[in-house]
């Protein structure tokens, strides 16, 4: 099966480089020169993931991945331009799953996508934590019965720290096996998922009852 | 060897007040002693007039003894008549022989004389015609009231001077307290902490200074901060025409075999040289970066740990590590052990041991190789930017971007450790980051 990719980029010459890139990695790749022609697409025709560059004109790439996001848990990378944290972080607090920075390769971001699309987790079996359910299979997460809604990354996220059974989970393991880096990741990555997993599933997000951090290692499930 | 100021002006303060008590204590000892003495010998004289006039009187009677004995005053006092038909001792016994004979030959006089080993006044009077009549009042008492005064005054001396170099080292530690700040001060921008600052003087003799050199040190973290963000800026210029010839470039890449011979090469040598330049404006600005401050809070890593991901990633290399926690950015420390591994192996075929010892309240992280080694003059200068071309004939098929020790220091640095590069022996270098235990 062929992944469609969503480029939303507005320098033309990196845009073509980059389908011409991507192309040879296996991916089938559609641009979009602006967030107005991304939204259009996207109502239209089905994609497996998004790239989107946060320095657009028009509607700003922030607002692009926040309003993806509201729309449901379709995978998104943001590019980033700065080296800045706070544009990285900005972009995955909006929502988005993975961010890469210019210059940017497409190998590595063919790794990128290929392990955001990955639907492999540990276990099979439902999982209860608290009130809280989880269903592998379905894809599914319910808080006292009712359904809470994760991104595929956020799920996956869940279900690493939930497979452990109350064992510590490292940061870097939770890298490696969710994102899919070596190395090198970006703790910061993990610790804005966290807090947007934390938000989804604890009471109190500011005082975390299922999901804690073992602190200078990682995170582990209160079992 | 210059005396520092501090030391200085303390030994003038102590010698000055030496010098002004030493004199006081002095004209007070000779008025003090000289009249003591005074009235001693004129006390002395009363009374020995009034005891000759006693014993004119009774000078042929048999009860001459007696008086005599009635008329000393203490074991150490003694009193001679001598006559001419012999000598009439009581109280301590006591020669005419031992007696000055101007003295006793030529009354009346009064003379201070040491006596069989004891200080006295010796007052002779003639009496009735042609006897002597001489009298000996210790001056033991005396003497020690002057031993007492004298150590009085002598210790005196030694504690004001004392007292005086203390009073001079407190107030030239306080007076030099600002220019230890200025020195401070200095010493962190030189070591590149440009925001370091004095703090406002009152004095000033002192405000001048001290706002002249914040000044200086302001225009200096400025322009600083201006070329970080020159090199930032060009770095964020480049980056979007290098994403796009970085990408052409692995299309072409994969299309290698349809460019045969010349066309092929060139090919190679564009697109590795692309990759190149990529890392090189990545590096700088990751450079240009460190200079700034937009550090996460600082969290405790276990250093063995993160020793152990990184070389999980990369080929093996023997571990000693010995647990250790800091304090600091993952990032950067993930950066530092990567950068060294790099080095290693583009210099000098690889690390051959990855180490973290503990020693009291540091924590050590070392990288050794066996390669060539680096040579003493050198030994700064290679974590300098660009620092490439200082080892010759390395560059060869170098790929690194010239900036891989340099982001190592400035990390180290913004971690609050030091890194250096050491001898290993038998061949080979060792470099060294060292940092503070949490």
């Amino acid at each position: 099966m062929c992944v469609r990719v969503l480029l939303v980029e507005d320098d033309e010459r990196i845009r073509q480089a980059l389908s011409l890139a991507l192309s040879d990695e296996g991916f089938t790749v559609d641009e979009a020169v602006s967030g107005e022609e991304a939204f259009r697409r996207l109502e239209t025709e089905q994609f497996d993931v998004v790239l989107v560059d946060l320095t657009l004109p028009g509607i700003d790439g922030l607002e692009v991945v926040r309003t993806l996001r509201a729309r449901g848990d379709l995978p998104i990378i943001v590019v980033t331009a700065r080296t800045d944290a706070r544009d990285m972080i900005a972009g995955l607090e909006a929502g988005a799953d993975d961010y890469v920075t210019k210059p940017l390769m497409a190998s590595v971001l063919a790794a990128r996508i290929r392990a955001l699309l990955r639907r492999r987790g540990p276990g099979r079996e439902a999982v209860r934590i608290g009130d809280l359910e989880i269903r592998p299979q379905e894809g599914l997460v319910h808080r006292a019965g009712e359904r809470v809604h994760l991104t595929r990354t956020e799920f996956r996220l869940l279900l690493e720290l939930a497979g452990a059974a109350g064992r510590i989970v490292t940061r870097e393991q939770l890298l490696q096996k969710v994102w899919g880096y070596d190395y090198f990741g970006d703790t910061r990555l993990l610790d804005v998922h966290i807090r947007r997993l934390r938000r989804k599933i604890e009471a109190n997000p500011d005082d975390p009852a299922l999901l804690l951090t073992v602190r200078g290692t990682g995170y582990r499930i209160r079992s | 060897m210059r005396l520092t100021l501090r030391c200085r002006i303390t030994l003038s303060f102590g010698f000055g007040l030496l010098v002004v008590t030493s004199v006081l204590a002095f004209a007070t000892w000779n008025l003090a002693s000289g009249y003591m003495l005074r009235q001693r010998e004129a006390s002395a004289t009363r009374q020995a007039e009034v005891n000759v006039r006693l014993v004119e009187k009774s000078l042929s009677s048999p009860g001459l003894d007696e008086l005599l004995t009635g008329l000393t005053t203490g074991p150490d006092s003694s009193i001679l008549v001598i006559g001419p038909d012999g000598q009439v001792n009581a109280g301590r016994k006591v020669e005419a022989s031992q007696l000055p004979a101007d003295l006793v030959e030529h009354p009346p006089g009064r003379s201070r004389i040491t006596v069989a080993g004891l200080p006295v006044i010796a007052v002779t009077l003639p009496v009735a015609g042609n006897a002597v009549y001489v009298e000996l009042f210790p001056l033991q008492q005396l003497d020690r009231t002057f031993g007492f005064l004298g150590a009085v005054l002598i210790a005196g001396t030694i504690g004001s001077a004392l007292l005086g170099a203390a009073l001079g080292s407190w107030a030239s530690k306080r007076a030099l307290r600002p220019l230890a700040e200025l020195s401070s001060a200095a010493v962190r921008i030189a070591g590149g902490d440009l925001r370091a600052r004095l703090p406002d003087q009152d004095d000033p003799d002192l405000a001048a200074l001290a706002a002249k050199f914040n000044s200086t040190a302001h225009a200096l973290e400025q322009r600083a901060l201006r070329d970080a963000r020159f090199a930032s800026d060009i770095s964020h210029e480049l980056r979007s025409p290098l994403t796009t010839m970085v990408n052409a470039g692995a299309v072409l890449r994969r299309r290698r075999e349809h460019l045969p011979g010349t066309a092929g090469t060139a090919l190679e040598l564009l697109t590795s040289e692309v990759d190149r330049f990529a890392r090189m404006v990545v590096d700088l600005l990751e450079i240009s970066r460190a200079d700034q401050t937009d550090d996460p809070p600082p969290e405790e890593i276990a250093l063995d740990a993160l020793v152990r991901n990184v070389i999980a990633t990369r080929a093996g290399v023997p571990l000693a590590l010995e647990p250790a926690v800091v304090l600091g950015d993952r990032r950067r420390l993930d950066r530092v052990l990567t950068n060294l591994l790099d080095n290693a192996e583009r210099h000098a075929g690889g690390a051959v041991l990855v180490a973290v010892r503990v020693s009291g309240s540091r924590v050590r992280l070392e990288v050794e190789d066996a390669g060539p080694g680096v040579p003493e003059p050198l030994r700064e200068q290679i974590f300098e930017r660009f620092a490439r071309g200082v080892m010759a004939g390395s560059r060869g098929d170098d790929t690194g971007s010239g900036l891989g020790l340099a982001l190592v220091r400035e990390h180290v640095l913004r971690l609050g450790g030091r890194v250096w590069v050491e001898d290993r022996s038998p061949h080979g270098s060792r470099f060294v980051v060292e940092l503070t235990e949490f």
